[in-house]
């Protein structure tokens, strides 16, 4: 995900950026398992990005199948609790993947009515 | 390593512990079904003082003396009911049921309180910071970790000892290898079986390429930090090659499952020309990034000063890798009880005495720069070689600790393992574990806004944090 931002990959030639806020946000990416410490804050941060959204969970954990699915704290995958629609592969996925995921998501948003 | 279980009076125990922490290199403390083990860094690796579990689990706290064992004996007393009866700081070290423990406040007159995270305005990893300051001097800052706990120690309980090394791989992304080679370590201690020399330097090409990517974005975080975007851009760009550089020689980006018990994974070094060429053409692009980062005077005026941790402090919190090396300590896991490789290949300990964010960056830089030389070595050693295949283990039943030196310092792993090969307790003790205390204290007296530059100057983990 951080690689997305350097030199090589640098997702804001696409119109991506990295926003401080949810509010500011169309998209939200949510790694790892939905840890018990972690749920209530996640979904109020979900909560907080406006409607249309896109969740999209990046790594297999997020998908709720790496090694800590089972685990006693760990719940199911974020991506699997918190709604997403998308969801990369890979532990954790090459930025090649990320940035696709990313571009299916923009894809879902601009299909959307905004009023709908 | 951990030698049988002694049995061991209380006073005298604590004479030991207290002696060991006074003048020897303590690492951790931890408690399992036996007992409670305070494990200690010797010449010959870690070593633990150890004592079965008295009646209703009593056990004096050492954190009272020593405070680097604060976290430990609060995380001894949540999880394994060890009851301390003066803990000096006696909140719960992570949430239950999703409740965090309350944060600790500075109050008084014109002081004010400021709540950053779980979530943050970046892409890093959650955690709550409570900030007390008097207008932009922070008098306090609590550092509430365990957001990304998951129960991995619990979770591999009874797992079978060499499968769950995929598994130990995956505690924590930015220290991953070295947590690997800390735990194949302890496997390979129980199972009585030495490294061929050509793996052992294979081990140690890995270990550095994972100091090289972290270090080198520790630095452009650092330069972020002072506000210096350019800094930033070439450091993560750096960063970028350090980590197909990484992929080239283990397969992973990251590095996941490129040193496994018994040796290295089957994508370890497979090619070794082509990545000699890579790696100087990326330590000669490192060479320009440092003429221009630490030639940059406002950089370097903004590192000055800033988070300064003194000798005594970092001692008293029981300070590992950099962040101790940057504020006089000595100690580096490779020069102080030399492992595979680094017995034949010579590392200078990198360190510097100004405690502030200046001399961790220093220390970096340094480290880079030798990390770059003993890699260059160890293919030079290797030549046409490719490693051995692992070796098949036979774990026997047992207890071991294994310790390496991993980019924020001591990484250590302690297994308990059953007649059947399976993990009867696992416990790792992350160097970031370790560190974060004393990151949280690093801020008194400096100013909010100065929180991300101390901060980055760490640069520490929380998944292995919290595990």
């Amino acid at each position: 995900m951080n690689a997305l931002n350097n030199a090589y990959y640098d997702i804001t030639r696409d119109g991506w950026d990295i926003v401080a806020s949810p509010r500011h946000a169309d998209v939200i990416t949510v790694t790892g398992p939905m840890t018990v410490a972690m749920r209530a804050a996640a979904e109020q941060t979900v909560d907080a990005v406006p409607l249309p959204r896109v969740v999209v969970a990046i790594g297999d954990c997020a998908a709720g199948v790496g090694p800590w699915a089972g685990a006693p704290e760990a719940g199911a995958g974020a991506g699997v609790e918190l709604g997403a629609t998308i969801f990369v592969h890979g532990c954790p996925p090459t930025p090649e993947a990320i940035r696709s995921g990313l571009e299916e998501a923009g894809n879902l948003l601009s299909r959307r009515d905004p009023s709908a | 390593m951990s030698g049988p279980f002694h049995e061991i009076e209380v006073g005298e125990f604590e004479r030991r512990v207290s002696a060991e922490c006074e003048s020897g290199v303590p690492l951790g403390a931890y408690a399992s079904s036996d007992g409670v083990h305070y494990v200690f860094l010797g010449a010959r690796g870690a070593f633990a003082l150890e004592r079965p579990h008295a009646d209703g689990r009593a056990a004096p706290a050492f954190s009272a003396t020593f405070p680097l064992f604060s976290w430990d004996e609060r995380e001894m007393r949540d999880e394994w009911d060890v009851h301390f009866a003066d803990l000096p700081d006696s909140r719960p070290l992570r949430g239950q049921n999703g409740h965090m423990p309350a944060a600790l406040l500075a109050t008084g007159g014109g002081l004010m309180h400021m709540v950053v995270g779980p979530v943050h305005a970046g892409i890093i990893e959650p955690g709550r910071f409570t900030f007390s300051s008097g207008g932009e001097t922070v008098v306090h800052l609590d550092a509430q970790l365990s957001y990304s706990h998951r129960g991995v120690e619990q979770h591999l309980c009874g797992a079978d000892a060499i499968e769950a090394a995929a598994s130990v791989a995956r505690i924590c992304g930015g220290c991953s290898a070295s947590r690997s080679l800390a735990f194949a370590q302890a496997l390979e201690h129980l199972a009585a079986i030495e490294m061929e020399p050509g793996v052992e330097l294979a081990r140690l090409v890995v270990a550095e390429l994972e100091r090289i990517y972290n270090h080198l974005a520790d630095l452009a975080a650092s330069a972020a930090g002072a506000g210096w975007g350019p800094g930033f851009a070439r450091g993560m760009a750096l960063k970028e090659r350090a980590m197909r550089a990484c992929r080239f020689a283990g397969g992973h980006r990251l590095l996941f499952d490129a040193i496994v018990p018994g040796g290295v994974g089957p994508n370890t070094l497979r090619e070794t020309s082509g990545l000699r060429v890579a790696l100087r053409a990326l330590a000669s692009s490192i060479e320009h990034y440092f003429k221009s980062l630490f030639g940059n005077p406002s950089v370097v005026a903004r590192w000055e000063r800033a988070g300064v941790v003194s000798h005594k402090r970092a001692r008293a919190f029981g300070a590992v890798g950099p962040a101790s090396r940057a504020s006089g300590g000595k100690i580096d896991v490779r020069v102080f009880a030399p492992y595979g490789a680094y017995r034949r290949i010579r590392v200078d300990a990198s360190c510097a005495s100004g405690g502030d964010a200046f001399a961790r960056c220093c220390v970096k830089r340094d480290e880079l720069r030798s990390s770059f030389g003993v890699i260059d070595e160890a293919l030079a050693q290797l030549g046409d070689a490719r490693p051995a295949a692992p070796k098949e283990l036979r774990v026997r039943p047992g207890t071991a600790i294994g310790v390496v030196e991993g980019p924020r310092g001591a990484e250590t792993v302690a297994v308990h393992i059953d007649e059947g090969g399976r993990l009867k307790r696992l416990h790792v003790i992350s160097a970031s574990y370790r560190n974060w205390p004393i990151v949280a204290a690093a801020m008194d007296g400096n100013i909010v806004p100065d929180f991300p530059l101390v901060n980055k100057s760490f640069n520490l983990c929380y998944a292995c944090a919290d595990r």
